[in-house]
């Protein structure tokens, strides 16, 4: 059970949001606004903030803002804006993940699910993860599909590290590229382009229709563990 | 005052004042010659002060004339019994020359500085005016009035070239006075200013208004009593100030459709939250209903009908961005191949029912759009594809390169549409299966507008697959 901060200003959709949850077995406190929100935030602990963008007074964007200044709590944002310069702009501000307006709940409690797995997603040293016919083991850092081993440069290595991280989030261009090449100046993310492709040869089934890198166009790329 | 100090009573008042200045020194006869020839010495100075060069220049000689007669033996003569007071009479007309010389220098540069002081804080003033008006006819009434003050002179006339070049008075101060126009205009078109003694006092002066090299005017002032150098800086201010004042329009012009562009995609943006917020809680509050009591027809009804509702009110927006000019293209380099790569990761799901083949080319080309809004409209025309195919149908997304530009292509295997009928099928509410089909008929007006907007365009034609072949066609960025 974990407890979540719902922010929108439109109670229907707090409602909505908060008898979902609820029925999953979470606790929901709700804010109509970012200072409702911030006053809240400030005097009880979440684990999880979900907030809408658009909103009177303080919007979500700023109330991100001042989160972040405090706590790593992970924030899952609505959003009506679908661009993807948007999207950026809010992972590039420490988003966890965004959920574009209007949504279904099975994709919002998946997102849910998905963004509070990253408080307990980390794993023992020296555990061998599985996915499907993958077997990572990190530390020796081995990569087999289907009992064969594949071999990863050590920019693919570092990326599929940086994915298995926090699976299931949402990586930005520029992220991946400070991630794996140290800072976001000279690389491109053509450069990034070809490496992701290069690790999904090696990684996917079929990769041609990615199952596990999957891309979001123009913004980065998520790495879902099928969990 | 002033009358006292002027250069034509000089020379009287000096010839008074050496000889107020002897009979002064004769009522004290116990005083040595030295004293004598010091205090004659501090009358040809102040002389020289006062009146300058030339009644100094008298001071000093009537001095030296005065010491010989009044005070060296033999006095009330004109010879001299001891030989070194030759020399001593020598050396004091030497340096009461010389002193005069100076004193009257010193007073010269002295009214120098003071004029140019003077017209510095009449620059000075005159740029404060001018440049704290920033608008042009308020600015023009002024600047006359305010040369003519600068100038000191009788009248002044600002002449502009309009944008056919032909000048026009637009500003004047002062009497109505005769202007010879073909010096205006040479000083306009040559840039030749011209400088004549006037009727009454002063000078009348013809000359360009310039900004650096390039005139866009001519002055005319009568009877101007400052230096030309002054009023040729006052003539370049007011080209600056004319010019700032243009500059000032043009920024307050952008700002105003800056803002303006701002404040529509402000609305929009709103209209947006507003649309789709409700929609978000009527599809929030059926899936909760669905949860709790296992679900019915009609609800699943109430879902596609939400689902209709989203897509129409996406299609309708991103119409109202497009056409209202706040939909901008953000445009990079970016290659074929990473358009077609997003646009089967956001779309492919539609397709999922058809045989969907990808073909990436071997080759990539690159171009210069904005890879969201480029690969949105290739999902128009997957869509189409997908919506007028039948399942299992095969769908191929391709790029080919061809005339010096990339073709982005969506093949299908559907019913086609007629040849005549392409060009129609991309205007804006236009569903060519009639009322039955599905959509609001504006997803291919809405690729065709987003193509167009990042350079290129869509065409639809015939598909080697037996259906439609949708193109987006753009240019190779260089």
């Amino acid at each position: 059970m974990s407890k979540i901060l719902v922010v929108d200003d439109d109670i229907a959709i707090r409602k909505g949001l908060r008898d979902a949850l609820i029925r999953e077995g979470h606790e929901v406190v709700t804010a109509a606004d970012g200072e409702e929100a911030m006053e809240a935030f400030l005097s009880e602990t979440f684990d999880l903030v979900v907030t809408d963008l658009a909103m009177p007074g303080k919007d979500g964007f700023s109330l991100l803002r001042s989160i972040r200044h405090k706590s790593d709590v992970p924030v899952l944002i609505l959003t009506v804006r679908g661009e993807e310069r948007e999207k950026v702009r809010l992972l590039d501000a420490g988003a966890d993940d965004y959920i574009v307006k209007p949504f279904g709940l099975a994709e919002f409690l998946a997102r849910t699910r998905t963004v509070l797995r990253r408080r307990t997603g980390v794993r023992e040293a020296g555990e061998v993860i599985q996915i499907g016919s993958l077997a990572i083991d990190l530390a020796a850092r081995r990569v087999e599909r289907g009992g064969q081993e594949q071999r990863l440069t050590p920019t693919e290595f570092t990326l599929l590290k940086t994915f298995l991280s926090r699976p299931g989030i949402v990586w930005t261009h520029r992220q991946l590229i400070a991630t794996v090449w140290g800072s976001a100046d000279g690389a491109t993310s053509d450069a990034l382009r070809v490496q992701i492709g290069s690790l999904r040869r090696k990684i996917e089934e079929n990769p041609d229709q990615p199952r596990l890198i999957r891309t979001e166009p123009w913004v980065g790329y998520r790495f879902v563990t099928g969990e | 005052m002033k009358r006292l100090l002027s250069p034509r009573l000089g020379y009287p008042a000096a010839a008074i004042l050496v000889c107020v200045t002897i009979g002064l020194l004769r009522l004290f006869p116990a005083l040595t010659d030295a004293t004598h020839a010091l205090v004659l010495l501090v009358a040809v100075f102040t002389i020289a002060r006062v009146w300058e060069s030339g009644p100094g220049a008298l001071a000093a000689v009537l001095a030296t004339l005065g010491l010989n007669f009044f005070f060296l033996p033999p006095i009330h003569t004109f010879t001299i019994e001891d030989p070194r007071n030759v020399v001593g009479l020598l050396v004091f007309l030497g340096v009461a020359l010389v002193i005069g010389r100076l004193s009257a220098t010193s007073r010269l540069r002295l009214r120098q500085v003071e004029a140019e002081r003077r017209d510095l804080i009449t620059l000075t003033q005159l740029s404060q005016a001018f440049l704290t008006d920033t608008n042009r006819e308020s600015l023009l009434a002024v600047a006359a009035e305010r040369l003519r003050k600068a100038f000191e002179c009788s009248s002044v006339r600002v002449y502009l070239a309009d944008e056919t070049g032909r000048l026009t008075l637009s500003a004047s101060s002062g009497e109505e006075k005769e202007i010879k126009q073909e010096l205006r205009d040479l000083a306009y078109r040559q840039g030749t200013s011209a400088t004549f003694p006037s009727e009454g006092r002063g000078q009348d002066v013809y000359l360009p208004i310039r900004l650096g090299v390039q005139p866009i005017g001519a002055l005319v002032a009568h009877g101007v009593d400052v230096s030309e150098r002054m009023v040729e800086g006052c003539a370049a201010l007011l080209a600056v100030a004319l010019e700032r004042e243009k500059f000032v329009r043009i920024a307050r012009t952008s700002e105003e459709i800056r803002a303006r562009d701002e404040i529509k995609s402000t609305l929009l943006a709103t209209l947006a939250h507003d649309l789709k917020t409700p929609v978000t809680g009527a599809r929030m509050a059926v899936e909760n209903l669905d949860l709790r009591t296992g679900g019915s027809e009609e609800s699943r009804e109430a879902r596609e009908a939400i689902e209709r509702l989203t897509r129409l009110i996406d299609d309708l927006l991103n119409v109202v961005r497009l056409e209202s000019g706040t939909a901008k293209a953000a445009r990079e380099r970016v290659s074929a191949n990473a358009i077609l790569e997003a646009a089967v990761a956001r779309f492919g799901e539609l397709l999922i029912e058809h045989t969907f083949q990808v073909e990436m080319p071997r080759a990539d080309w690159y171009v210069d759009v904005d890879p969201a809004q480029v690969t949105e409209a290739l999902g128009l025309g997957l869509e189409n594809a997908a919506r007028y195919s039948p399942n299992g149908a095969r769908v191929r997304l391709t790029a080919v390169s061809r005339q010096g530009g990339v073709v982005l292509r969506v093949e299908d295997s559907g019913p086609g549409i007629p040849a005549p009928e392409r060009e129609r099928a991309l205007e804006k509410f236009v569903r060519l299966g009639g009322t039955e089909t599905p959509g609001s008929g504006l997803g291919l007006y809405i690729a065709r507008t987003l193509v167009e907007l990042n350079g290129g365009t869509v065409s639809l034609g015939a598909s080697p697959l037996g259906g439609t072949s949708f193109e987006i066609s753009l240019p190779v960025a260089a």
